[in-house]
């Protein structure tokens, strides 16, 4: 199962967070009122009807009525990722994920998918950094089954030997495919370890074959009683059913799932200390030299956040933004580029990945990138400019709720994010607020040398 | 306190909170274990309540449809020609497409990054697509950026300048992306099947390659833009917050000036059906399995077996749980996967069958997928299957319609198939009425046994498992016939 691939999708709308451990920050911030209807603020700047109630057990549940189309859409989000896996057992997190579809007390080996398959439903799973989400939208007459589904795993997966095994199996098969089509896996890899502060936010999700080896069934005992409990969790349903009968299944499918003990979480580093590196790797796979620019930027949803994302659509989102017209289009200086804001729990970084012709190349598309990145330290972008910026991101940010499953994925990833959905009705603006010299001052404090780490990838 | 003074009481209360335990707990727990037992019946089935699609003609013959929805503050507009890659010239296959693809790069006083500019200025994405019998422009912008979308739309399509400049660079851009897909068995052996369904069609042109590209020239170019790019051809489809007065306003603004031209447009007629089967390698050096794609010409899109045939094509290959991928994978482990489609055409469509296979059983898996299709053939399929099937189409359905654009899309379609606007609305009904009997009915009147059989991998690894096909057509990758193989011997 290649839910990695998704995964990826998965993280760039990825909404986590200035929270410390969520689990915490839910214990103070609850009790919430039992059913709290967050439209009546601000309805009017609110996208769609939102309710929002807890069960007994802790499980937070969102509802949002769509009849647009006879679907429904079912989200659950687990607050676990690999950040909150041990050294030495990386890549426990993604192994569960895959273990939810061996089958739970009522529900057979792989009968998860086919029963979503067998009605025109679809289905998948992701695991990143600081969440594991599992969705699903099926015809919206057929909710009770994705809930008797989804509480069977909860309250009851088969951890089994031979289960544990044969997945583990099939995720070293992935680990070892990834290398194998992929040249520049280790090197972004790397990258990871040099620029976040820890192992717990620089190991890779998917974790490698000696430790995925090492995990015992016990550890994933351990993890699933931890973690996948129901006040550790957000339920989120988006689509065309009635908001009562909706409630009516949930409490019956989920509320007996008996809540679990607040897991102690592992140390982590909330914040970033100030970095710089330059570093060289001579990649034996790669066959195209390039680098690897990272800052440490401005943790999520601090006020800096919101300016620094518009400045990373003025730099390069969409074939009009500064780098993609400087270094593709103008001086064809590199071969192709990725790059944007990532968010691991409570860090960001800023980062941006080239693959360059030759080793003068990169030279020379490093310098370009340096140079308009120091142009916005003293000149202002045009008001046009910005407008363009953040109209682009507007688009963007509205079709995160364009389909009932976008909008329920935005939706629990709002929720794990910021422990309410309070905040939405004001978050658009945030963003579109942000003033051409809000956008110098972020360059300045944030776009340093002295804050630059560099990987750059040599060719054997 | 008071309550502590009094044994008594207590005890009652002990016994009652015991008894209140037992209630909400332990009651509730013995029943759970029943409902968790199964899956739950399902509630009725929602209707499913499309927006109402109305249209209208402006005075110089375009079309304007508009489907009206709410629920976001952004528009989908497609401008329809009716005019695809079947139009491009037989000498020239390939230009319908590349003149769609130059229509973004340049118009009088907008250079082609600045078209990119604008469209990105109102949080615009524009894209093209080239089909058989018709060109799509896709254009998805902030609603209320109508009247900045719809300006520079008219400039891309009526004041085109298609610069020599630009020319170059989409050639370049266009011979890279069909060499990169050259590469894949797929994208290959579904060119070589038009290929060889389509001989003597002008749906041929749709299997070029990317050798193509430098024979067009600017004056091909300007040459069918001004044949085809009319508006009574033409369509301009919008799903967003707005009704069909305000759309036919806006749209005649910008677009009124746009002058018709009739055109003699032949009738296209139906391409014959393969009538013997035919099997064909397409030689790919280093691919690691046997791709297959076989198929053949059936009905076209505006056609009353349509329903019934789409459930056919769910029993035996739409999903996971068909028959084709529980044989081929499941049962035999011939696959990585093995499935059927249709696709419909103005002129026709096409039923084929996809797999994956491993090079040793090559042979047994054509021959699998065969037994497969005949099954269908001779023997009603059960109730059950075609029920299960009809779920699926019904519960996948909303889907094809879920975002701005798809519902664009479902609605372009109608327009360039002569579809009645309210085509949609009427899906559920439609599959609803299909039994077995229909799909018997349907199975017998096309040739699905003869199919053009497309195997694509690398030669020296398949060929010494074909020697059981009668004859085999041996094809280089781009799709030139090299040799014939007869009972295994070279001819």
């Amino acid at each position: 199962m290649l839910f990695l691939k998704l995964m990826d999708r998965l993280k760039q709308y990825s909404y986590l967070v200035a929270v410390k451990s969520l689990l915490i920050l839910l214990l103070i911030l609850l009790p919430f009122p039992l059913i709290s209807s967050t439209q009546d603020q601000n309805q009017k700047d609110f996208p769609f009807p939102v309710s929002h109630f807890k069960l007994k057990n802790g499980l937070q549940v969102i509802l949002s009525e769509d009849n647009s189309l006879p679907l429904v859409s079912v989200v659950i989000a687990y607050n676990v990722g690999s950040i909150n896996e041990l050294q030495g057992k990386a890549g426990l997190a993604y192994l569960l994920e895959n273990l939810m579809f061996q089958g739970s007390s009522n529900v057979g080996r792989m009968q998860h998918i086919s029963y979503i398959n067998r009605i025109g439903g679809e289905w998948n799973a992701a695991t990143t950094e600081d969440k594991t989400v599992y969705y699903q939208t099926v015809p919206s007459n057929q909710l009770a089954l994705v809930f008797w589904l989804e509480s069977d795993r909860m309250k009851n997966l088969e951890i089994t030997e031979s289960n544990v095994h044969r997945t583990k199996n099939s995720i070293i098969e992935e680990v070892q495919h990834r290398r194998a089509t992929d040249p520049h896996l280790e090197s972004f890899f790397a990258f990871d370890r040099l620029i976040f502060p820890d192992f717990a936010h620089s190991h890779p999700v998917i974790g490698n074959e000696k430790e995925i080896n090492d995990i015992a069934v016990e550890d994933v005992k351990n993890f699933y009683s931890t973690f996948y409990v129901p006040n550790n969790a957000v339920l989120c349903v988006v689509g065309n059913v009635d908001g009562e009968r909706a409630e009516e299944l949930i409490r019956k499918y989920f509320e007996t799932i008996p809540e679990g003990k607040v897991a102690s979480s592992v140390p982590v580093q909330k914040s970033f200390d100030k970095k710089s590196a330059s570093e060289t790797l001579k990649d034996t796979l790669a066959s195209i030299p390039g680098f690897h620019l990272g800052y440490r930027i401005a943790p999520p949803y601090s006020r800096d956040y919101y300016t620094l994302k518009i400045l990373e659509y003025v730099l390069l989102r969409g074939k009009s933004s500064r780098l993609y017209k400087r270094l593709y289009k103008r001086e064809r200086l590199v071969y192709d580029f990725s790059a944007g804001i990532e968010k691991r729990k409570d860090l960001a970084i800023f980062k941006l990945f080239a693959l360059c012709n030759n080793e003068i190349m990169v030279d020379i598309s490093l310098r370009a990138v340096l140079s308009e990145i120091n142009k916005l330290k003293s000149t202002l972008v045009s008001e046009k400019e910005l407008t363009k910026s953040k109209n682009m991101f507007k688009m963007d940010y509205i079709k995160q709720f364009e389909t009932s499953l976008e909008k329920a994925l935005f939706l629990s990833d709002t929720f794990l994010s910021h422990g309410t959905l309070d905040v939405l009705p004001l978050e658009l603006n945030k963003y579109l607020n942000v003033e051409a010299r809000d956008i110098i001052s972020v360059v300045n404090r944030y776009f340093n040398s002295d804050n630059r780490i560099l990987l750059t990838i040599k060719i054997k | 306190m008071k309550l502590l003074e009094n044994k008594q009481k207590t005890s009652i209360i002990h016994k009652l909170f015991f008894f209140l335990i037992l209630l909400t707990f332990v009651f509730p727990l013995l029943s759970q274990e029943r409902f968790r037992k199964s899956p739950p019946y399902p509630d009725p089935l929602n209707e499913l309540n499309l927006p109402k699609v109305e249209s209208a003609p402006l005075s110089n013959g375009l079309n304007v449809t508009v489907a009206r929805r709410e629920n976001l503050p952004l528009i989908s507009l497609q401008l329809v020609i009716l005019a695809g890659e079947s139009s491009s010239p037989e000498n020239l296959p390939g230009l319908a497409t590349f003149t769609a693809n130059m229509i973004s790069r340049g118009a009088v006083n907008l250079s082609s990054s600045k078209i990119e500019e604008i469209l990105e200025s109102i949080g615009g994405n524009f894209s093209t697509s080239t089909f058989l019998d018709y060109s799509l422009f896709t254009f998805t912008f902030l609603e209320e950026y109508l009247d900045e979308a719809l300006e520079v739309l008219s400039k891309m399509i009526l004041q085109p300048t298609f610069l020599k400049r630009e020319i170059v660079n989409e050639k370049r851009n266009m011979f890279y992306s069909l060499r990169e897909k050259g590469r894949e068995p797929e994208f290959v052996a579904r060119r070589q099947l038009f290929k060889l369904l389509f001989q003597n069609h002008s749906y041929q042109n749709a299997a070029y390659t990317e050798e193509v590209f430098r024979n067009i020239s600017q004056e091909d170019i300007f040459a069918y833009y001004d044949k085809y790019y009319r508006p009574n051809i033409a369509s301009v489809v919008l799903v967003g917050n707005l009704n069909l007065r305000i759309a036919i306003r806006k749209v005649s603004h910008y677009l009124n000036t746009w002058k018709r031209k009739e055109l003699d447009r032949r009738f296209i007629p139906l391409p014959a059906p393969s009538s013997k089967e035919k099997i064909c390698l397409v030689d790919l050096p280093q691919a690691k399995d046997s791709t297959i794609y076989l198929g053949n010409i059936i009905f076209p899109r505006n056609n009353q077996d349509y329903f019934p045939f789409i459930v056919l094509n769910q029993v035996l290959g739409g999903t996971t749980g068909s028959r084709l991928f529980m044989n081929l994978r499941e049962s035999k482990g011939y696959a990585y996967f093995a499935f059927s489609e249709v696709e419909f055409f103005r002129s026709c469509g096409i039923f084929m069958l996809k797999a994956k296979v491993r090079p040793e059983v090559t042979y047994f898996s054509v021959r699998e997928s065969l037994k497969e299709i005949e099954g269908i053939i001779k023997e009603e399929v059960s109730s059950f299957e075609v029920e299960q099937a009809k779920s699926y189409l019904i519960g996948n359905f909303p889907f094809k319609i879920d975002t701005f654009e798809n519902s664009c899309y479902r609605i372009s379609e109608a327009v360039a198939f002569q579809l009645p606007n309210d085509y949609w609305n009427n899906y559920y009904e439609n599959i609803m009425l299909i039994n077995a009997e229909k799909v018997f009915e349907v199975a017998q009147k096309y040739p699905l046994l003869t199919p053009v059989v497309i195997i694509v991998g690398d030669k020296e690894k398949i060929m010494e498992h074909l020697g059981e096909f009668e004859e085999v057509e041996i094809y280089n990758s781009k799709g030139e016939l090299q040799y014939k193989q007869i009972k295994g011997v070279d001819k």
